[in-house]
């Protein structure tokens, strides 16, 4: 999510005590335990991901490709699959959304084993008949737009479920300390929010995923190891966003990952995945990383930035205006990185990586072309809206060319084209977590007006809605500034586009050739987005490849959305064949 | 090739771009025809099918639509036929369709299951099919990835699968490689005879036909009417799951003596499951979309027959739109009006359509057919056809 971080007030709330900045490891007091990882042992503290204890020890090769290529942890937060193990008898698992506990004996996901039998049925909870949960309003999502609507609509006096994938509430902005006390400011704040949520009676429930939605307003989830449906009588739905693609060779090499999987490893679980470490992308996270990896003891190699050094004094001075205590948070943390002497190279990007024998390569290009040796490559190229349970529902949404992505329509209000369901936060475009949290205010107590309570005190809502226009304001300024000029087409043939199905740019250049020319054939040619992500990062790409080739691009081109929306073990799925 | 100009005349029409209609192209051109080809979908878009390979009766069917069991059985000869027709095609095609001759089990539960199948393989080997009954003890040698709910199966050997994604897509390269002219995402609105040619109206304008062939499946029906012929066809959309890959581990073509299940594993290594749960038509969205019932119904039975499944991934489910007949196929020209022919084929249409692809493509270019065809004409659903005697 697009960093505004901080020292601004909470919406919802005054500011209370914050604790100072500190490098001290959290997880310091936090059980210790063994695991086993391809027969060697691993010391990890119980409760960090398990991906972070892996890369932390140096474990950067997590699955292999069905063509035998190496893959890691590159989103760290459940999308791109790519960091797949075998745990046990549980066949490809994400590392980044499983939690260290004792004596897992963990291998590499490689795709070309048999699955194996359960040694007993209890892997899955096998339901004799589907439970159905009738809370007043559903939250699906809980980072600050989600956790906002939650306690907006508790407070109107509605029941509300607060479902959320990962096993700590808080979302990729307020990410948790997984080991121990909040480590910073950011995470203190989300605490307070998620504390008083579960005070008032907001029932959060964790390690839960909302896999499907269907007429009128049934979600299917799946929670411990089983399936059930949630039947709120009005939905919101703050699925928050993920990292654009940054499609250039080598992106997809062990070691390459997004700013936010390096944050989650170190904000939640103080561990560095490598100790040269180079930052590339486009906007303020990068800096944020930057300055929070310095301070971990990593040694930042370069901070690699699309965008043009900044000179557009009227966007700053928007940007001060409006949120100045985010303006003074980015300001510490362009402080930070240059007492520490890393160098800032704007207008520049990461134009391809190789493996060498003594970690990375980084070709830099643009106006700082150069090469540079890392462990560690993290890239932060903007984001992209997790719209595709409300696009799957059939929400109304239209195609955003120059964002390269569907953004749901919406009322002022936030509800979408399905009655009852309302969209809030990054998911519905990019605007990170002061409005979200604003938009949750907004939109938590409308969803508890159709679910039949009383409105909110107006003052509440005015306040919310003041916050809200401050902030749009200040993201405009914020983008105004990070504008980039790029384009996410890679530009060599043998550049992989599908990371899951090792779909190259040659590969639908060819299929476009034969005539193929919507995302649908494409996906059926080539077999591009039909892999464990479900065309996440690859979409977006085959969008900007087939406008590059003259087809127009709407919202109905790109690739059907489809249930589930992450995948489903069958066994979480299956009830008791009797009941059929 | 969106936008490409319409000609204003063409040998040969033909309406779908599914397996039949480019199949039909292939032969066409291949016959020496001048051929264009319409598909109101976008390339590939019509074909969603999962790939198996169909001989032996499905029980599903004989259950369904007892009435129909004389037509299944008088139209059972050609399913042998018609997946020999497609390993002919992989080998004329120099392509890899990922077939595989692994056979088809059906299996079940109880006695009375058992018993049944056991009467319907001596039937389907009285018609000439490679069928026989395994029990418990065979099928641990056999298909040990069965579970143990499993007493029994059918085993037929002419059964097999394909892949669909590089069949179809080898199909069109064929067809557009002998000259033939794809049109996709063009609907074909009417056909109006016009002298002696037939006037296809499209979207993007109309053109001239001196012969058309139908090969749209439930949309035959509209194009069909104003004729007289009212085709006992209805568009059933159909729950498909598709997992991750994983090893080879489970050999043949799946089915259920009872209930509706296809189960299989491509050589990709990603496991199909689908077998007729229902979906819905998605009205206003585009695209047809699926039933929470028969995700969770259909990975039910899939678990309960083959228990390995169960650690498995759900990676996509989709709805594939099947066009169930009367029990057998409708091909040949159309009666009262010249150069007008359908392409339709019956129960299990994927398997069955390359070979009926080329009986119709023959009766077009002035060949006499392989097939009697008789019995398949559409003849049958002609609305002033009431008195007549069936052609059954």
């Amino acid at each position: 999510m697009p960093s505004d971080n901080a020292d601004d007030r909470p919406v919802s709330d005054a500011a209370g005590p914050t604790i100072a900045e500190s490098s001290t490891p959290a997880g310091g007091n936090a059980a210790q335990t063994n695991l086993v990882f391809e027969g060697t042992s691993v010391c990890a503290r119980i409760g960090e991901s398990l991906a972070s204890a892996l890369a932390g020890a140096g474990h950067l090769v997590m699955r292999k490709t069905a063509r035998g290529s190496e893959r890691g942890v590159f989103c760290g937060m459940g999308v791109c699959r790519d960091c797949l193990v075998d745990i046990g008898e549980r066949r490809n698992v994400r590392a980044c959304m499983t939690r260290v506990e004792p004596g897992m004996a963990v291998r590499r996901a490689g795709g070309g084993s048999p699955p194996h039998e359960p040694a007993n049925a209890s892997t899955f909870r096998q339901l004799d008949t589907l439970t159905v949960d009738h809370p007043d309003v559903f939250v699906i999502g809980a980072g600050p737009a989600g956790l906002s609507a939650a306690l907006s609509a508790r407070r109107a006096g509605a029941r509300v479920v607060l479902a959320d994938e990962r096993a700590k509430p808080g979302g990729q902005y307020f990410k948790q300390s997984s080991t121990g006390s909040p480590v910073d400011r950011q995470q203190d704040e989300g605490r307070r929010l998620i504390e008083r949520a579960l005070d008032e009676g907001v029932e959060i429930w964790s390690d839960t995923l909302v896999w499907g939605g269907f007429e009128p307003l049934d979600f299917a989830i799946n929670r411990a190891g089983g399936t059930m449906v949630v039947r709120p009588r009005a939905a919101v739905y703050a699925g928050g966003a993920y990292e654009k693609p940054w499609p250039v060779p080598g992106w997809v090499l062990p070691g390459v990952m997004t700013t936010g999987a390096a944050q989650t490893m170190w904000r939640s679980d103080r561990r560095l995945a490598g100790k040269r470490i180079l930052i590339a992308g486009n906007g303020p996270l990068n800096l944020q990383l930057a300055s929070e990896l310095l301070a971990g003891g990593a040694e930042v190699v370069a901070i690699v930035e699309a965008a043009p050094s900044p000179r557009s004094f009227l966007n700053a001075a928007r940007m001060v205006l409006s949120a100045p205590g985010l303006v003074m948070q980015g300001l510490r943390y362009l402080a930070n990185c240059r007492r520490a002497g890393v160098p800032l190279l704007y207008g520049s990007q990461v134009g391809a990586i190789v493996q060498t024998t003594a970690g990375l390569e980084v070709h830099v290009a643009g106006v700082n072309e150069r090469s540079l040796a890392a462990d560690i490559v993290c890239l932060g190229y903007g984001f992209l809206p997790s719209n595709e349970l409300l696009r799957a529902m059939g929400a109304r949404c239209r195609y955003d060319s120059g964002a390269g992505h569907s953004v749901v329509e919406r009322t002022a209000e936030c509800e979408t084209s399905i009655t009852g369901l309302f969209a809030i936060g990054d998911c519905t475009g990019l605007n990170g977590a002061r409005v979200a949290l604003a938009e949750g205010t907004l939109a938590g107590a409308a969803a508890a007006q159709r679910a039949g309570f009383g409105s909110p005190a107006r003052e509440t809502l005015r306040n919310a809605s003041a916050s809200l226009r401050r902030h749009r304001r200040f993201q405009k300024a914020l983008w105004s500034v990070y504008q980039p000029l790029m384009n996410s087409a890679p530009a060599a043939d043998d550049t992989i586009v599908c990371r899951c199905e090792e779909v190259s740019r040659g590969d639908i250049l060819s299929a476009l050739e034969e005539g193929y020319h919507t995302a649908a054939s494409i996906k059926q040619r080539t077999r591009l987005g039909m892999g464990h992500c479900q065309g996440r990062y690859c979409g977006t790409i085959l969008s900007a490849l087939l406008e590059q080739n003259g087809h127009e691009v709407d919202d109905h081109s790109g690739f059907a959305p489809r249930f589930p929306v992450k995948p489903v073990p069958i066994g979480s799925l299956a009830l008791d064949p009797a009941e059929l | 090739m969106t936008g490409k100009p319409l000609p204003h005349k063409a040998e040969v029409v033909i309406v779908g771009g599914g397996v039949v209609g480019l199949a039909l192209a292939g032969f066409l051109a291949e016959g020496g025809r001048e051929v264009a080809l319409f598909d109101a979908g976008g390339p590939a878009g019509s074909t969603a099918n999962a790939g198996s390979l169909h001989v032996q009766m499905q029980s599903r069917f004989l259950r369904m639509y007892p009435e129909q069991v004389p037509a299944l059985e008088s139209g059972l000869h050609l399913y042998p036929k018609a997946v020999d027709f497609w390993h002919d095609l992989e080998r004329k095609l120099g392509a890899d369709f990922g077939m595989k001759m692994t056979g088809g089990l059906m299996v079940a539960e109880t006695d009375d299951q058992l018993d049944f199948l056991r009467k319907k393989a001596a039937r389907e080997r009285a018609l000439g099919l490679d069928s026989e009954i395994l029990e418990r003890n065979d099928l641990n040698r056999v298909a040990p990835y069965i579970g143990p709910a499993i007493v029994g199966a059918e085993l037929c050997a002419n059964e097999g699968k394909l892949n669909p994604l590089q069949a179809n897509a080898a199909i069109r390269s064929w067809a557009l490689a002998r000259g033939a002219a794809i049109f996709d995402s063009v609907a074909v609105s009417a056909l109006v005879p016009d002298g002696s040619e037939i006037a296809v109206e499209t979207a993007s304008g109309k053109l001239g036909a001196r012969q058309v062939v139908i090969a749209a499946a439930y949309g035959s029906r509209s194009l069909l009417e104003p004729f007289g012929y009212k085709l006992a066809i209805e568009a059933e959309p159909l729950h498909v799951n598709i997992t991750e890959r994983a090893a080879p581990f489970i050999g043949h073509l799946v089915q259920h003596a009872e209930r509706p299940i296809t189960l299989k594993q491509f050589a990709s290594g990603h496991v199909v499951i689908g077998g007729g749960w229902p979906a819905n038509l998605g009205h206003g969205r585009g695209f047809p979309t699926v039933e929470l019932a028969s995700i969770i119904g259909n990975a039910t039975l899939a678990q309960h027959i083959v228990p390995t499944v169960s650690n498995l991934h759900i990676i996509r489910t989709w709805a594939g739109v099947n066009t169930p007949t009367d029990g057998k196929s409708i091909l040949g020209p159309v009666e009262g009006v010249p150069g007008l022919f359908v392409a339709i084929p019956g129960d299990a249409g994927y398997t069955l359509g390359p070979l009926c692809a080329s009986l119709v493509a023959d009766c077009v270019l002035g060949r006499t057919p392989a097939e009697d065809l008789v019995p398949y004409s559409p003849a049958r659903f002609r609305k002033d056809n009431a008195a007549r005697p069936s052609a059954l």
